[in-house]
């Protein structure tokens, strides 16, 4: 890649966290890893506490990129029927006809993810890993870009049902949106006090111009030692004291595939140390099983990556022996 | 100064170098070969006629091959001009004698060294390296590659002279006149690059500086010189004789306190061999004298260019490696760095071994190549300087931090040289981890901006911080 590619994709990396930023006021991280999530055609889950903005997040991606949006509101009797969609006995036509379900969208959000009950959870795994939902015996393929942003409230527990290992697997990041300062919270104030920026929200980036961008971010080089770098993060979370179950290979793939994307939304075509540093911990800390013990002791998932980032050594140049 | 006249006192630098040593070694042959009747001075004539003949030919912008053969045809013409001259002095012009002598003295090489020989060989180096430095480029790294060259073929030089026995009376004012050349010329490229004391404050007074410092060292080499006269050392090499000898005794008398194995029975003595049988001489064909005497010259021809490739394979490898550390080292000051010769010394002696795997020609599909190109491990090398400079400085890398996070630490430290540390920790980041070749630019750019942050003394800077 030239440097011009390079301007160009940070150009269109600007447009959308800009387009984005009218909506959601100084969370540019976020917005940033939710593109990088995009790009690596992965999944967000964004956890947080309620009224932050997640579900107005997922919309303003949705609008500024000009795609198709659906929203599935998680309750105890949702059906994964409801999910997918259904065949219907058409009387007009004599022929049971596909009525395809919200998951037909380019962006999906699954609302409050954790209050559907297991087996609706469960539909989303083929649709999250291979895009495609097989009702009775027909396979549909997804369209594409497709990305499903879920969201859960980490405090309030009852009714819910804990997302299990394999569907948080799927997951390539986890973020979350956080508390707004006290100038950011002003700033939404007088945003919102006319109307809603979203409904004004225009599209900036067009689909194809998103899954050219895509295929870019492959193309982004990792030198050998950096994914080595990334390697060992990973294996180190597999023989860690505090860890149970560790990140699995598709964790490592992840943060390879979002490293690449972050170092394309930064305007780099090589990956440098600090984009494995940076996404360690969203890519990884969801999938990791923290041991019993650990728990009691307060100790997060978290923190164990982070600790694990502290202690391995970044491939730079020979240290030297004096110091 | 102006910087015209530099350039000139600086190819006159190395030309008065590379004199000095061309002069020992000639000498040393001219006493060996030709039993001193040559005139030295007479051939080395031809190194300033060769530059500047050279340099002529240079502003013509013929092209190459026309520009190569019209100075080696002037060569063969000052070679014919210094042997007519030299050796054949009484003889006529029109008279061919010289040149078949000239001819004959090539033709038997093998079995004489003749002084006619000697002319051609030292007349084509002369002209050769005049040649050399007119195209050569001055500046400081060349210099001192000059000047380190030139030590080590001086030191070979008067090495073999002592060895041989020769008698060469101005040896130690050539070693002084080599030093006066060098030291002026390495003191003029510095001060040209701006970088040196004398470009500061004493500027108006730098040429007295630069010729009192060069008087004073070679004051000091007089004085040095004076004092460890050969008594001297001979009285040194008998001190360490005679401890070595006491050290000799007190061995032997522990010796002599062990016991002595008891003296067994002889062996019976072994029976005559039989006397073998007469071989049986079978000669099928014999080789001609002319057709031996011609295999022996091509034998010959063949062990000494055989000898002379290697040499030549040695030297330019020596001269790559120089060019190569100079090149990383492009505008840096030498100071001694604690690790830093061991990391060389250890550097050289892989790199040998992997010249030693490469011999194995049929096993090389197997290994891996690790070859780095100059100009990234340039900008490696200058970053590990770095690192090294802030680890003395008391601010090492913590292993896990990457570049930017050891930046943005340097950086707080250091707010004045912000930009300059971001310029190294950038175009690192970009070679190391982004394999790309940096331009010529951005290579300048950070040498220099590596060059200023190594003027700013971190420990300093710690304290006047820390109160």
């Amino acid at each position: 890649m030239n440097r011009a590619v390079n301007e160009a994709n940070r150009g269109i990396a600007d447009r959308l966290i800009g387009n984005v930023g009218k909506v959601i006021v100084g969370k540019k991280e976020t917005i940033e890893l939710v593109l990088v999530s995009l790009l690596c055609e992965g999944h967000v889950l964004i956890e947080d506490v309620p009224g932050i903005g997640k579900t107005m997040l997922a919309k303003a991606v949705a609008r500024s990129l000009g795609c198709s949006f659906k929203r599935i509101q998680s309750t105890p009797d949702l059906l994964p029927s409801d999910v997918t969609g259904i065949h219907y006995f058409n009387q007009k036509t004599s022929e049971f006809e596909f009525r395809p379900g919200p998951i037909m969208a380019n962006i999906v959000l699954v609302d409050e993810i954790n209050r559907a009950t297991p087996r609706t959870q469960s539909c989303l795994l083929e649709c999250m890993q291979e895009q495609q939902v097989t009702v009775d015996i027909q396979t549909v393929p997804l369209p594409r870009p497709f990305m499903v942003i879920a969201t859960q409230n980490p405090v309030e527990l009852e009714g819910t049902f804990p997302l299990p290992e394999a569907q948080l697997d799927r997951f390539l990041l986890r973020v979350g949106i956080g508390y707004p300062t006290e100038d950011e919270e002003g700033a939404i104030l007088s945003r919102f006090q006319h109307e809603s920026p979203l409904d004004n929200l225009a599209s900036v980036i067009e689909p194809e111009e998103l899954l050219e961008f895509e295929e870019l971010c492959r193309r982004v080089y990792v030198e050998d030692s950096v994914r080595n770098y990334a390697l060992a993060i990973t294996r180190a979370t597999r023989s860690h004291q505090d860890i149970q179950l560790g990140a699995s290979p598709r964790a490592s793939l992840g943060l390879h595939l979002a490293s690449q994307a972050l170092a394309a939304v930064r305007g780099r075509d090589y990956v440098i140390p600090d984009d494995i540093k940076y996404l360690a911990v969203p890519a990884l800390a969801h999938r990791l099983i923290c041991r019993t013990e650990a728990r009691l002791r307060g100790r997060s998932s978290e923190a164990i990556v982070r600790e694990i980032v502290s202690t391995v050594p970044v491939p730079v140049e020979e240290q030297p022996k004096s110091s | 100064m102006k910087t015209g006249w530099q350039k000139i006192l600086l190819y006159a630098a190395i030309m008065g170098m590379e004199g000095c040593w061309l002069y020992a070694f000639m000498a040393l042959l001219n006493k060996q070969v030709a039993g001193g009747r040559l005139s030295v001075p007479g051939i080395l004539l031809l190194y300033p006629l060769a530059f500047v003949c050279n340099r002529l030919l240079q502003q013509l912008r013929w092209p190459k091959a026309g520009n190569w053969s019209v100075s080696w045809l002037a060569w063969a013409l000052a070679m014919l001009l210094v042997v007519k001259v030299q050796m054949f002095g009484d003889l006529p012009l029109t008279d061919t004698a010289w040149l078949l002598s000239l001819h004959r003295s090539i033709a038997g090489v093998i079995y004489n060294f003749k002084p006619e020989l000697l002319l051609l060989l030292s007349t084509g180096v002369v002209w050769w390296m005049g040649r050399r430095l007119a195209y050569l480029k001055v500046d400081f790294g060349a210099m001192l590659s000059e000047f380190q060259f030139g030590v080590s073929i001086l030191i070979i030089a008067f090495f073999a002279v002592s060895q041989l026995s020769v008698e060469l009376t101005n040896a130690v004012s050539v070693a002084l006149v080599f030093f006066l050349f060098a030291l002026s010329g390495i003191s003029i490229a510095h001060a040209m690059e701006g970088t040196s004391w004398l470009s500061g404050l004493y500027q108006g007074h730098w040429s007295g500086l630069l010729l009192v410092s060069i008087s004073l060292v070679l004051l000091l080499g007089l004085l040095i010189g004076s004092v460890i006269t050969p008594d001297f050392l001979q009285l040194v090499i008998a001190a360490v004789k005679w401890v070595l000898h006491l050290i000799l005794k007190v061995i032997a008398f522990l010796v002599s306190l062990l016991p002595r194995p008891e003296p067994g029975e002889p062996p019976p003595p072994m029976p005559a061999m039989p006397a073998p049988e007469p071989a049986e001489q079978f000669r099928l064909w014999r080789m001609p004298e002319s057709v031996r005497s011609a295999l022996r010259i091509g034998w010959t021809v063949m062990v000494i260019g055989i000898l002379l490739f290697s040499l030549w394979r040695l030297s330019s490898d020596i001269f790559r490696w120089l060019r190569h550390r100079l090149a990383g080292m492009a505008g840096a000051e030498f100071e001694p760095l604690p690790g830093a010769f061991k990391a060389d010394l250890l550097s050289l002696l892989k790199r040998m071994l992997s010249r030693l795997r490469g011999l194995r020609l049929p096993f090389r599909l197997g290994l891996k190549a690790d070859a780095v190109l100059p100009d990234i491990a340039s900008v490696r090398q200058m970053y590990r300087q770095f690192l090294r400079w802030a680890a003395a400085g008391g601010y090492p890398r913590h292993m896990s931090q990457t570049p930017n996070e050891y930046f943005h630490r340097l950086a707080g430290l250091l707010p004045e040289a912000e930009g300059d540390l971001d310029v190294i920790t950038r175009q690192y980041g970009k070679v190391r981890y982004g394999a790309s070749l940096p331009t010529e630019g951005e290579l300048h750019r950070m040498s220099r901006s590596w060059h200023r942050v190594r003027q700013i003394r971190l420990k300093k800077k710690e304290a006047s911080l820390n109160e």
